[in-house]
């Protein structure tokens, strides 16, 4: 996951979310579709992919996509 | 899927193609054909699958598709349980099913269990999904393992009477499963001692559980601790610690997949027989070059002959409860019965199959003839086959067939053939240890009718004897049984589980009558049932159900026209009966009409007939009939 772009398609690839590049600075709650499982479901796939283990508690209470994303790239 | 082009594509990359619809929007249109997108996908290509599949609106679906059967699957337990939704939705679809899911709210077991308007009473199956954390977040700090063992009896007690009531008036299967003991609670005791001790009160937790399965027939208790001891992890501990979520996303997987069994037994797709390739799959080698002598099977002590026999014997142990063995070999036929009767280092032997075929036909035409043969559905086959090209093509040819592929390394075929519980059932039956006798007197039977001119000669000379019975407790495993496998002779597919059959037996407005037959080859048991009420001067017909074993000698319509005897003999004026059409039982279309019952009602898929009784049907002649108790034969 090099990009905000490939962080996108595997929102909608993976999870089936129908987010576009104006959802991610968005709140979470204002995602299309989204829901705490939605959470679980994403950090797992971020892991798996990413193959590094997440800070997950600041994963868990971060306000938007863009900011979990930004946590799987941290270096 | 549309087109060949699809299908040619699926064969390559199922779940890519699935990715694919999705983005096109056109999964819910294309749900029938998910079923063969998934079968061979591997554990993380089912998790992204289910991901996907989980967001579909199974409202949508079912209406789109009314063909697709749909399980309804209520869920609830101690922990968050939301994530168990995606694997379900997975599983379900791999068998062809379309999951209902209802979600209880977090750790509202208790309240679930006791609520008798709430879905889990509703549902086809109930889940009460429990883990370690039921009872360690009861158990004090500082602790010993005394204190585990009170909590754990106070708790499964409290579950134990809870189940009680459950299974006295809920319709579906209520599932509990084992609670792993996860290493961080046994680690926490230093002493070897105390260790020992935490181990026997944890395992005899888990036997009471699992006790609750032998002491109500609607209950299934899964033991997870198969997959734990195979290395699937039973905790996640941040997900447990942050999220509640107590099981690991592997093992919430591997239970589902568990589930995806059961529902697929409960829509009466269960699997019957297993055919199996031979070079490379039941032995290693390929008879027709290396010969006899040269093939690698035997216990004596080579590692691949070894592994093979091993194979082997896994396939006669699932013979021995009921599960129909095939070959289907490209092979010469003799050399093939030549190592089947008499090669010393064979487990399988000639007889322990119904049928072997060996040529060099297409395994799918074999396949398909095979079928017709045993009078089976070719979905109900399972075909196990180490050449990829001929497991592809069995796949694209005949979807339906469960395909499994074994590879070079013999040592993993068992694995691969018991991976997927395919022949899984709540219970056994008498009919299912004697199945493989009963099958292979029906090839006799075929064999037989092939030497007369004349169908009606041969049923005569075939002396087919039938007798209906009023059901009592001992016919119960097998009338459920036929009621959630029979498929073609299935008047409305109402499917009953063993409680729902009990509880008919003791309903004093129902009769549940057992339909035994018997001929000069042999005795059938109880092949078929008929499930009426009667209310007011009608006597209603539920079902008539019949083992695809035995139509077309006559038995249904002597089993009929005693119903209708009967009825007329007790004061009745009428006699109703359902038929719901689904796609495997158009064969039973118009029995009800070719037995003088007139239409009534038909809302497209269900046609309600009525009977007047002013003109019994004439039962068979060629049949030789034992009177329903109390039927007085006017």
């Amino acid at each position: 996951m090099n990009s905000i772009d490939d962080f996108l398609i595997l929102l909608r690839d993976d999870l089936g979310l129908p987010v576009t590049g104006a959802d991610v600075g968005a709140g979470l709650d204002r995602v299309p579709g989204w829901d705490s499982v939605h959470l679980l479901s994403l950090l797992a796939l971020l892991e798996r992919t990413t193959g590094r283990a997440l800070p997950l508690v600041e994963a868990l209470e971060a306000g938007s996509l863009e900011e979990i994303y930004a946590l799987a790239v941290a270096s | 899927m549309t087109g060949a082009s699809g299908s040619e594509r699926l064969v390559e990359s199922g779940p890519a193609t699935l990715v694919e619809l999705h983005r096109e929007g056109r999964l819910v249109r294309e749900y029938p054909g998910v079923r063969q997108l998934l079968a061979g996908a591997s554990d993380a290509e089912l998790a992204r699958a289910g991901q996907l599949l989980a967001r579909l609106d199974p409202g949508e679906v079912a209406a789109e598709h009314p063909a697709v059967p749909v399980v309804t699957v209520a869920v609830t337990g101690h922990g968050t349980l939301a994530p168990l939704l995606p694997p379900l939705t997975v599983e379900l679809a791999r068998h062809g099913l379309l999951l209902r899911p209802r979600l209880g709210d977090f750790d509202a077991y208790v309240f679930d269990l006791a609520d008798p308007c709430g879905e889990l009473y509703r549902a086809d199956l109930a889940l009460c999904v429990l883990d370690p954390m039921v009872v360690f977040d009861e158990v004090p700090v500082p602790w010993g393992p005394e204190d585990v063992e009170r909590v754990a009896r106070e708790r499964i007690g409290t579950l134990a009477g809870l189940v009680a009531r459950f299974v006295e008036s809920a319709r579906g299967t209520l599932v509990l499963n084992t609670l792993p003991l996860p290493r961080r609670f046994a680690a926490q005791l230093v002493d070897h001692r105390s260790r020992a001790r935490l181990g026997v009160v944890w395992r005899e937790a888990n036997a009471r559980l699992l006790r609750l399965a032998e002491e109500h027939d609607r209950v299934v208790v899964l033991d997870l601790d198969p997959p734990a001891g195979e290395g699937v992890p039973v905790v996640e501990p941040r997900l447990s610690q942050y999220t509640r979520t107590h099981l690991s996303p592997a093992l919430l997987a591997a239970y589902a997949r568990e589930i995806g069994h059961l529902a697929r037994h409960r829509a009466g797709q269960g699997k019957k027989a297993l055919v199996l390739d031979l070079d490379g799959t039941l032995w290693g080698g390929i008879l027709g070059e290396d010969g006899p002598d040269g093939i690698e099977i035997g216990a004596d002590g080579t590692h691949r002959g070894g592994a093979h026999h091993a194979f082997q014997r896994v396939v006669g142990q699932l013979a021995s409860q009921g599960v129909l063995l095939a070959a289907v070999s490209k092979n010469d036929p003799e050399p093939v019965g030549e190592v089947l009767r008499g090669h010393p280092g064979m487990f399988l032997r000639e007889d322990d199959f119904v049928r072997v075929v060996a040529n060099w036909r297409p395994k799918h035409d074999n396949l398909t003839e095979l079928a017709e043969a045993l009078n089976l559905g070719v979905d109900s086959f399972v075909f196990v086959d180490d050449s990829p090209y001929e497991c592809g093509l069995v796949r694209h040819e005949l979807p339906g067939v469960a395909v499994v592929p074994v590879s070079g390394e013999p040592a993993l075929h068992i694995e691969a053939l018991l991976r997927d519980g395919w022949f899984d059932a709540p219970e056994l039956t008498r009919e299912d240890v004697t199945r493989v006798a009963q099958y292979r007197d029906e090839l006799v039977r075929k064999d037989f009718l092939d030497s007369f001119d004349s169908l009606e000669e041969y049923l005569r000379q075939l002396r087919v004897e039938v007798q209906l019975v009023e059901a009592g407790p001992a016919e119960v495993a097998r009338l459920s049984q036929l009621a959630l496998r029979t498929n073609q002779f299935n008047q409305t597919t109402l499917r009953l589980g063993p409680a729902e059959v009990r509880a008919l037996l003791d309903d004093p407005a129902a009769r549940v009558l057992a339909v035994r037959a018997a001929d000069r080859f042999g005795d059938n048991g109880v092949v078929g049932a008929v499930f009426t009420h009667r209310r007011g001067d009608t006597v209603h017909i539920d079902n008539f159900l019949l083992s695809c074993r035995v139509f077309s000698r006559g038995i249904e319509q002597t089993a009929l026209c005693a119903v209708l005897r009967h009825a007329r003999a007790h004061g009745a004026r009428a006699v109703r009966a359902n038929h719901r059409a689904t796609p495997k039982n158009t064969k039973v279309k118009d029995f009800y009409p070719r037995n003088g019952f007139a239409p009534v009602t038909d809302d497209g898929t269900t046609v309600t007939y009525e009977h007047g009784l002013e003109v019994l049907p004439v039962p068979p002649a060629h049949v030789h009939f034992t009177e329903i108790p109390g039927d007085d034969g006017s």
